[in-house]
């Protein structure tokens, strides 16, 4: 990447962290600031096996903060499973194992002295279906993160962390009078944002989410990418998604995955600026992709 | 590759040739104009006008057809640098058909008896012979995504400029006589046309190497010449 352009993004999230400490500071009254900026990850030759199987070969990536990166390929070509690499909950798969370097900033996240929950509470995931606690409220839908990661907050504080993170979602205005409601009664969409909003009320650094759309209509989805959009000048965002025109309207960086042939691992093909990736890929394997012609 | 798949490439491959097919028609409608011109035919000049339905019929029909995929097909990629590619060639084209008609509208002015200067009128129809010869050229620069042939029309056009100038000077030093004078400034007109026609072929060329490589640069910027850079293949 040019110099520039990487200066120029430094210059941005630095902003952007001025900007959220100084936020905090005025909602705590002049108290300490806490700093937060989003993370970059870098990932260097990681290979990710279920048992016996390779299911993604020699990935090395750098995924950079306060941007959009979406990654692409067809079904079994390891984007998933690459995603789950990226907050440690591959391993949680039986036999499943990981090699290689996934690091946040400079900290690896693999490193044997780091908490795989911890990991879990700064890099959130969103589902492919919207997945609400279906016994609990939406207040509480929205709390089950703090209950866990903060103890002892007091009601108002969580007061304001649950309306934050519904707003945050773009969803408050829409259920801020049902806030006692089940999650599983909103519609698809709103269970989804909802989704969103429980991810980021722990705060995390970075936001993942797996075909975050893909059980949605089209209204639904929009409201998604807005927010998605607007949630990438605070946070990492990863999306994986089999919907093309949404990476490519959704996403500011492409990676796009494949396998050479079925049983084989998946590979990392290309990634580069989404407008480069849809309008001149470097690739023939990316052209052939994103312009439908497989198999 | 999946079927629906297949169909789309069939769409992509008929646009292309409904597209060059306006070239053809081009050619056709230059071949009748020169025809005119030479003989000061103005039946056939007449026929020129008339047909060049047919050319902004086929633009509609391609910009329709544009519009279509667009539409249904999402296209990214090398397909989506051809539709645009192919929006440009066929305006291209229709402007190619309008010169045309600019021409044979000029032709009843020339008049039976007029004061002819066969080193003017040779040029002229030189330079037709010259825009021919790019068309063709153009063509097959666009079918086999030929970037060099494409870029060579530059230096083809160059012939088509050097032979405009030639006539300015002629027309410049025509002499007193007011039919004569007329005359030469008419045929100005039809210089001009036809120097048009070159540039429109030139920029087809640039279309090719957009198709190609992705960049779109003109291979020579009229306001600042001999800058603009040749994108690399």
């Amino acid at each position: 990447m040019p110099e520039t352009a990487d200066k120029t993004r430094t210059d941005r999230s630095t902003a952007v962290a001025t900007d959220l400490a100084n936020t905090a500071k005025a909602s705590k009254g002049g108290g300490d600031v806490v700093e937060r900026t989003s993370k970059r990850f870098s990932v260097k030759d990681l290979n990710l096996f279920y048992g016996e199987f390779q299911a993604v070969q020699d990935v090395s990536m750098r995924i950079e903060p306060n941007q959009v990166t979406a990654l692409i390929g067809s079904s079994g070509c390891g984007k998933t499973t690459v995603l789950r690499a990226f907050n440690r909950m591959h391993e949680l798969t039986p036999g499943a194992r990981v090699e290689g370097e996934v690091s946040l900033d400079d900290q690896d996240i693999y490193a044997s002295n780091i908490d795989p929950v911890e990991v879990r509470r700064l890099v959130g995931m969103v589902f492919q279906a919207p997945n609400p606690f279906p016994t609990m409220t939406v207040y509480e839908n929205v709390a089950a993160g703090l209950t866990l990661n903060r103890r002892g907050l007091s009601k108002s504080d969580k007061d304001n962390v649950v309306e934050k993170s519904l707003r945050g979602a773009h969803l408050w205005e829409e259920v801020k009078d049902r806030l006692d409601r089940k999650g599983s009664a909103l519609s698809g969409g709103q269970q989804q944002r909802l989704c969103i909003a429980r991810a980021i009320a722990v705060e995390p650094e970075v936001l993942l989410m797996d075909e975050p759309c893909s059980a949605l209509d089209p209204v639904a989805t929009l409201a998604v990418e807005d927010l998605i959009d607007d949630l990438k000048s605070r946070y990492t965002i990863v999306i994986v998604t089999h919907n093309m025109q949404q990476a490519a309207r959704a996403s500011d960086v492409t990676a796009f995955f494949n396998l050479e042939a079925s049983g084989k691992p998946g590979r990392l093909v290309e990634m580069d600026a989404t407008d480069k990736m849809f309008t001149t890929p470097s690739k023939k394997e990316t052209e052939d992709y994103v312009s439908g012609r497989f198999g | 590759m999946p079927e629906a798949r297949m169909h789309y490439q069939d769409q992509l491959d008929a646009l292309e040739r409904n597209c060059m097919g306006g070239l053809d028609l081009v050619i056709a409608s230059l071949d009748r104009t020169m025809e005119a011109v030479r003989h000061q035919d103005m039946e056939l000049a007449e026929l020129v006008i008339a047909d060049d339905d047919r050319i902004d019929g086929r633009y509609l029909e391609v910009h329709q057809e544009i519009l279509t995929l667009l539409a249904t097909q999402a296209p990214v990629a090398t397909d989506l640098r051809l539709l645009s590619a192919l929006l440009h060639v066929m305006h291209s084209i229709e402007r190619m058909g309008d010169q045309c008609v600019n021409i044979s509208k000029v032709i009843p002015l020339t008049g039976h008896d007029a004061p002819v200067h066969d080193e003017m009128v040779d040029r002229i129809v030189l330079m037709g012979k010259q825009g021919r010869s790019m068309l063709s050229q153009a063509k097959k620069a666009f079918e086999g995504r030929d970037v060099e042939l494409a870029r060579d029309l530059v230096r083809q056009d160059d012939l088509i400029d050097n032979l405009n100038k030639e006539c300015f000077q002629i027309a410049v030093q025509v002499g007193e006589d007011k039919d004569t004078r007329e005359w030469a400034m008419t045929m100005m007109l039809v210089a001009r046309a036809l120097e048009r026609i070159g540039d429109n072929a030139v920029d087809i060329g640039e279309q090719v190497a957009f198709v190609v490589t992705g960049l779109f640069r003109e291979f020579e910027d009229a306001s600042h010449p001999g800058q603009a850079p040749l994108p690399s293949t």
